[in-house]
């Protein structure tokens, strides 16, 4: 007996030293400004919806968690194996199945009621008439923008035309291409909605930004022009590929800047007036 | 009907191979066709990739903490497309370590072990039949096993390496060295699939016709034991859904090195072709390396409860109605895939109602421990820690399954705690309760309580603490195969966790050593183990050690199902399928 107690001490104090390892691990971490363990502040409309339905998840898990839990750790400990006391002979209960079985359906298939409803209003709900539309071209290992010039329109554009004196495969007899003009950096104005037309060069890469809880891969071969969002706060975010795409992919990224609509129509002039520029003057590539 | 097969072959077996001293070395180790010898070097193979696997995992952690920084000791000894000249991880190397982490982990640990390991070695033992079906396929099996490690692993030496495309290789980027870079690696990992693809397909048309034809009299299908059960389902399931890799792997290997366009962006070629195809064995996939772990841990519980597994029936189907439904949700892992979004919603809708029977297995389980009389041996911990770690990876996939979530956390860190939850957590927590449980049938020893305990306290913390701060990675939007998080600024205050998670990896990787030497130093030096060391009640519980080629001396009758314990009005607290109820008793159940 004495010697079952020793070893259980041992292995309690085993258990302890280790816990006391991971947290000096935790004590050395820097010091942190902005929420270490959650989401990063949302940053778009369409995001503000699905962090309410993330949170009702979180909760709605968090609770089945806690609950079933808290019962098998109580059943764990009551019905361990005790002197003179036999276990209950029992096959099961058919009512208690069906309960269980009613139950969890009823909740995924309300569940699922929820987030189809979202996913059809964050996604594939029409975009409103003012909505930008911009065009992204993704590489090995790097992303490029066009924006629509003075006429407010991208114009036609294939992926079988894409080149590489024609990046995003305009079509030259849609005049509305003509006066596009491109930038290194996503520059969008606040609280407008955007359109992103994607397309890829090689392989499949994906437009991800957490801010705006935006993922989408983009295929080679094809043009995706479904994803929109509404940028609701002024800031620098980074676009992230977020679909494997070789030996440079963990640094594939653009800066995202999304500004006030003065500050956008300034730029958004600068930039039309360079590429309306004689050939010759070089266009300017920083914002 | 069902002794058709047994009697005539058990006798035939016993009589030609009765005497150990007629088997030649070759044949009694080598290629041998003994189910219980194909069983066991199934399990060392596995054991050694574990090793493999897990190496290369601690390569993908350190990277991650550190990333840049030579690594120490062996970082000079390295080839050069892994690391720099300086010994530091590069970006591609980083890309092969994952690649081959998880390609390693899914067809050469997880599915072996499960399948191949306590396949083998159970099916015929706890059907009462002396051996499988097909024993010169079954050797085929492991030999094919073997050799398609061996070609996955053999692109280590070639100058560009392994492949780096992810477990997953999506097209058109491993389809083209141009893109890729990996040739003879690619190359390698679909010819190595491919084989692989043949050791299963012949082991699951074996585990089939065994368990169909080859049981005892009085065995019928609901008096299987779960863990046969399990095994029986997840045979359909390789038998459907492994073709449909070999399948890809081999246009893959066309478009890689012959210049078709399969899965090209080019000439008519379609991307999104080798997910689907992909992904319609993936899923599936995912449940032939749970359904076995679930099975096998669902005796344990039983055993160790003392009590009747609570609701046989419901386990059955429930693990029937997994199989059936594991064929229509692929669609899940493509929500963002540039697929139609309609579809996401039929996907969505199928992968929520498929939760359904995972809930219903784990009340199931609640039901067994409770009013058992828990005894809480090495095994049980580890199964009764397998519902708990069950439970989170279940509830983290509805987060994924909900299509707008998974907008926010596709392809994070989110998935990655996800899978680990049900696949290290899970599956990998049921094998080690397996082989702790089995192991006395297995060698004729037992292994030692105390070291594995020490091995599960260890295994459990560290895991736990490996893991679970990747849920809040994911949510942060940290992205899975990215060889340098702090290129990114919203990533770069969570370096502490990857460096804390980090730790936590090594610890669990060191966590293993007290397994591994309890393992070996049992099989040599463990006190002989009784025939019957749990108390329980299935067949193989009645052979001797070793158990004879032939397994039974003459072939059993059973009476009832597999999990009548605590009886009431018996002396003893468990009644072997073997031995009829006496009169005065009655079963309430089969």
């Amino acid at each position: 007996m004495a010697k079952k107690s020793l070893r259980t001490n041992i292995f309690f104090f085993v258990v302890v030293a280790l816990f006391l390892f991971a947290g000096s691990v935790c004590s050395h971490a820097e010091v942190r400004t902005s929420d270490l363990w959650w989401m990063p502040e949302v940053a778009s409309k369409g995001g503000e919806l699905i962090d309410k339905l993330t949170y009702f998840i979180y909760y709605l898990t968090g609770g089945v968690f806690v609950l079933t839990q808290v019962v098998y750790i109580y059943f764990l400990v009551k019905y361990r194996s005790r002197k003179g006391v036999r276990a209950t002979y029992s096959h099961g209960n058919n009512r208690l199945e069906l309960v269980w079985t009613a139950i969890p359906t009823a909740i995924f298939i309300g569940l699922w009621g929820y987030s189809n409803h979202l996913w059809w209003d964050v996604l594939h709900a029409q975009s409103p008439p003012d909505t930008m539309e911009i065009g992204v071209l993704a590489y090995q290992f790097g992303f490029s923008f066009q924006y629509p010039g003075a006429d407010g329109k991208l114009g036609r554009s294939d992926v079988n035309l894409i080149g590489n004196d024609n990046p995003f495969g305009n079509d030259p007899k849609d005049p509305a291409t003509k006066d596009n003009f491109q930038s290194g950096v996503l520059e969008i104005p606040v609280n407008r909605p955007v359109r992103v037309r994607l397309a890829s060069r090689d392989v499949i890469h994906a437009f991800y930004v957490p801010q705006f809880r935006v993922y989408q891969d983009i295929v080679p071969g094809r043009t995706i022009d479904w994803v929109w969002f509404t940028p609701t706060k002024v800031g620098s975010f980074q676009l992230a590929c977020n679909q494997l795409c070789g030996s440079g992919h963990y640094n594939m990224k653009a800066q995202i800047e999304v500004v006030t609509q003065e500050n956008f129509d300034k730029w958004y002039k600068e930039k039309t007036a360079a590429a309306n520029a004689p050939a010759g003057s070089a266009p300017a590539q920083s914002k | 009907m069902s002794q058709t097969l047994a009697h005539p072959e058990a006798s035939e077996v016993e009589s030609s191979h009765g005497h150990h001293t007629e088997l030649s070395f070759f044949r009694k180790y080598i290629w041998s066709e003994d189910h219980k010898t194909i069983g066991l070097q199934y399990l060392f193979t596995s054991l050694f990739f574990l090793l493999v696997g897990g190496l290369l995992a601690m390569g993908v952690r350190y990277q991650l903490a550190f990333p840049g920084v030579p690594v120490p000791v062996i970082g000079g000894l390295l080839p050069s497309w892994l690391v720099t000249s300086a010994g530091a991880i590069q970006p591609g190397g980083y890309n092969a370590l994952f690649t081959m982490h998880a390609t390693v982990m899914v067809f050469l640990v997880i599915m072996p072990l499960l399948i191949g390991v306590f396949g083998n070695f159970l099916i015929p033992l706890k059907i009462g039949a002396p051996d499988m079906a097909f024993p010169f396929f079954n050797a085929l099996s492991y030999w094919l096993f073997l050799f398609s490690g061996i070609i996955l692993l053999s692109s280590f030496f070639a100058p560009t390496g392994f492949p780096a495309s992810g477990w997953t290789s999506y097209a058109p980027l491993s389809a083209h060295a141009q893109y890729n870079g990996t040739q003879i690696g690619q190359s390698c990992w679909c010819v190595g699939l491919f084989v692989n693809g043949l050791a299963s397909i012949a082991g699951a048309a074996n585990y089939i016709t065994t368990i169909i034809n080859m049981r005892a009299p009085g065995m019928k299908m609901f008096r299987l034991p779960l863990p046969i059960w399990a095994l029986f389902i997840t045979a359909f399931l390789l038998l459907l859904a492994v073709p449909v890799l070999s399948a890809a792997a081999a246009m893959l290997f066309c478009d890689l090195n012959f210049g078709t366009s399969f899965f090209s962006a080019s000439n008519y070629g379609q991307p999104l072709l080798w997910q689907h195809l992909f992904w319609f064995f993936g899923h599936p996939e995912v449940y032939i390396m749970i359904l076995p772990a679930m099975g096998l841990v669902s005796e344990i519980v039983s055993v160790n409860s003392r009590k009747p597994i609570f609701g046989y029936k419901a386990m059955v189907f429930a693990m029937v109605a997994i199989g059936v439904l594991g064929f229509i949700v692929w669609g899940h892992h493509m929500f963002v895939s540039g697929m139609n979004l309609l579809l996401s919603a039929t996907f969505s809708f199928s992968t929520m109602v498929i939760a359904v029977p995972s809930a219903i297995k784990t009340f199931n389980w609640m039901g067994t421990v409770w009013g058992g009389s828990i005894k809480y041996t090495t095994a049980m911990c580890f199964a009764l820690a397998f519902v708990s770690m069950f439970v989170i990876g279940g509830l983290s996939g509805i987060y994924m399954a909900a299509t707008p979530v998974d907008l926010f956390i596709h392809h994070t860190y989110f998935i990655v705690a996800h899978i680990h939850y049900v696949l290290f957590g899970g599956s990998l927590f049921g094998v080690f309760a397996a082989i702790y449980f089995w192991f006395p049938k297995m060698f004729g020893r037992m292994m030692n309580e105390t070291w594995g305990k020490i091995h599960f306290a260890l295994a459990f913390i560290f895991f736990n603490c490996t893991f679970f701060p990747m849920h809040n990675l994911g949510l942060n939007g940290m992205m899975r195969r990215i060889a340098d998080p702090t290129q990114y600024e919203h990533l770069r205050s969570q370096q502490p966790v990857n460096v804390f998670i980090t730790l936590s990896a090594f610890a669990l990787g060191l966590s293993t050593i007290p397994f591994l030497v309890n393992f070996f130093y049992s099989i040599f030096k463990g006190p002989k183990a009784p025939i019957n060391p749990w108390k329980s009640t299935t067949l193989e519980w009645t052979v001797p050690w070793p158990p004879p080629h032939g397994n039974f001396e003459t072939t059993p009758t059973v009476y009832h199902g597999p999990y009548e314990y605590s009886v009431p009005g018996l002396e003893e607290d468990y009644l072997p399928q073997d031995q009829p109820a006496p009169e005065t008793v009655r079963l309430t159940a089969h």
